[in-house]
């Protein structure tokens, strides 16, 4: 673990701070068209479930209508995406065009980088929950004070996904092989972790299956804050997401360190 | 360029005695071939320090292990004493480093590309606003300063990698090749700008496969050839000591080529082909006379002194341009 000693237990937070606004003065830059990502699309799905389907499906598990359970699950769909592609298509971007090996040559550690980008997922993952979840307020399918707790689920499921996306990015030969990422991660994850119907309905040898899929318990935790009751389930659930995040860093650590210092 | 462009606040380098770079018996190898193979190499100061070798002598990789993008595999490599596989980032934190593919960021304007780095370092944002424009100011890129960096010509792009390596203020600058690629008006530039810097003070280590760019900028040179050093000493020492005094360069139409290859033959003198030259250096290092081949029709000599293209032929018995 030597290639984690020093630095993990050195961090400098200029370094941080610095890589995050490396991503936010981009960001700001094209931001007319990262913005129709951030908010238009979700915002489309979030009107095509929640009044379409929602018409023709009862309401389900607590909640007063489909498009009350819907929510919380496509706001942390979207915060899934988010956080995912920032670390694996833009990430490999930066790879591939030194920006990281840029940085590197500053008096930072490939720790420190993985620590900025993280960071900018999460804020993303904040951005859109931000943006979906006050057009689902004005369309009164989000509301009580105990919303705004949605915020936490999204940060949680932002570094997890954002330190996922570093596990393809790190190893990826060609942006191609970054197609995996949704069709073999996001998209059934999109489906599968209970965001568009209760997973309960699922064949009982699956639901175990789909309770364990990573993003299982960040809806899980948005649908307790938005239907506005907490039990000990969302607890474990907080638990599980930082516990995978916690197992997946060294990986990352270490394929990034593989891949930039060579 | 003028007096006033002087790019100042150069953390100057106190006497201390000892070198400013010290690698000793560097060595790094790839799979089972040594990349660099245990090199040994001062850079005093002040001084412009070159290593001048073909593609793959193992420049780039000496470059990549003092910036911590390589790491090393044996031997010691210092920067102002402090130990680089030890203490990579205060290395960093005293040396700019201008990496082989200029490395800027491409979502970022030319301003943004100076101040990011600037603020990574560790300046204050004001600091960083205020070594941004010193350095494009110095740099003349000013009225560049709101452009995308992939509107600029590849003679900015490297003059910009270069500005940056500079926000810091560093004690010692590291260049990978600083002007491959670029067209003669840009390479001199670069050049200029480079003397100027030195100048001020600036010690600065540089790798190039130019020798017109190691014979204009270094005070001293290591020829390097498959991750050895060959010989090291200042471009006038080592063209003295293993370059011919002059060559004779025979340009020849294809069609008179086998003309002169039996002229030379039949008076025994020994030759090597460069594409359409052939150049002849006779005994003791001087050219022999060929006036004779004038008369053959498409051919002109000409007589050069030589230069340390010669001293990259002579210890190693391939041209330096073929790799």
């Amino acid at each position: 673990m030597t290639y984690l000693s020093n630095e993990i237990f050195n961090i400098r937070r200029r370094s941080i701070t610095g890589i995050w606004l490396r991503h936010a003065l981009a960001f700001v830059r094209y931001w007319k068209f990262v913005m129709t990502w951030v908010l238009v699309e979700p915002v489309i799905v979030l009107v095509a479930v929640g009044f379409g389907i929602g018409k023709l499906v009862n309401a389900v598990d607590g909640a007063d209508s489909y498009a009350e359970f819907v929510t919380p699950g496509l706001i942390m769909g979207s915060a899934m995406f988010h956080a995912l592609f920032e670390t694996s298509w833009n990430a490999y971007n930066r790879i591939e065009n030194d920006v990281y090996e840029t940085a590197l040559t500053a008096p930072i550690t490939v720790v420190e980088v993985t620590l900025g980008d993280v960071l900018w997922a999460v804020t993303r993952s904040i951005m859109t929950t931000i943006g979906v979840a006050s057009v689902a307020v004005a369309f009164g399918w989000l509301d009580g004070w105990l919303a705004f707790g949605i915020l936490i689920p999204a940060a949680m499921v932002g570094v997890l996904f954002g330190t996922m996306g570093f596990l393809f990015s790190a190893i990826a030969p060609h942006t191609t092989f970054l197609t995996i990422v949704f069709t073999l991660i996001a998209t059934p994850l999109y489906f599968f972790s209970g965001s568009f119907f209760p997973l309960s309905t699922l064949p009982d040898w699956v639901e175990p299956i789909a309770w364990l899929m990573p993003l299982t318990p960040g809806v899980h935790i948005a649908r307790g804050f938005a239907l506005g009751h907490l039990d000990i389930t969302h607890l474990w659930a907080a638990v599980y997401m930082i516990g995978l995040t916690i197992v997946m860093w060294p990986l990352v650590i270490y394929l990034l360190k593989r891949r930039l210092v060579k | 360029m003028t007096e006033e462009s002087q790019l100042n606040g150069y953390r100057q380098v106190n006497a201390t005695p000892g070198s400013l770079i010290r690698a000793e018996g560097l060595y790094r190898k790839y799979k089972n071939i040594a990349a660099v193979d245990g090199i040994t190499f001062n850079v005093e100061p002040g001084e412009t320090y070159g290593l001048l070798g073909p593609n793959g002598a193992g420049k780039t990789t000496t470059m990549r292990m003092l910036s911590g993008l390589t790491p090393v595999d044996s031997g010691t490599l210092t920067v102002a004493g402090i130990d680089v596989v030890q203490d990579s980032r205060s290395v960093r934190a005293i040396m700019g480093v201008v990496t082989q593919h200029d490395g800027l960021d491409t979502g970022l304007t030319v301003y943004q590309n100076l101040f990011l780095y600037g603020f990574l370092i560790g300046l204050s944002k004001s600091c960083a606003a205020k070594r941004t424009d010193e350095v494009l100011e110095f740099f003349n890129l000013r009225d560049r300063s709101k452009a995308n960096v992939y509107e600029l010509s590849g003679g900015m792009k490297r003059r910009l990698a270069i500005a940056r390596s500079l926000m810091g203020s560093p004690t010692v600058i590291v260049l990978d090749e600083p002007s491959t690629g670029l067209d003669p008006q840009s390479r001199n530039r670069v050049w200029e700008e480079l003397a100027i810097l030195k100048d001020s003070g600036v010690t600065v280590l540089l790798s190039t496969h130019y020798m017109e760019e190691a014979a204009t900028l270094c005070d001293r040179l290591s020829i390097m050839d498959q991750g050895k050093i060959l010989d090291e000493g200042t471009p006038d020492q080592m063209i003295l000591k293993h370059a011919p005094k002059e060559v004779a360069q025979v340009r020849v139409a294809p069609g008179s080529l086998r003309r002169v290859r039996d002229y030379l033959h039949k008076h025994e003198i020994s030759f090597r082909e460069v594409g359409a030259l052939i150049s002849v250096t006779g005994a003791e290092g001087v050219a022999p006379d060929l006036s004779e081949l004038d008369e053959v029709d498409g051919v002109r000599t000409s007589y050069r002194v030589g230069n340390l293209e010669d001293v990259f032929l002579t210890l190693t018995g391939r041209e330096l341009r073929d790799g």
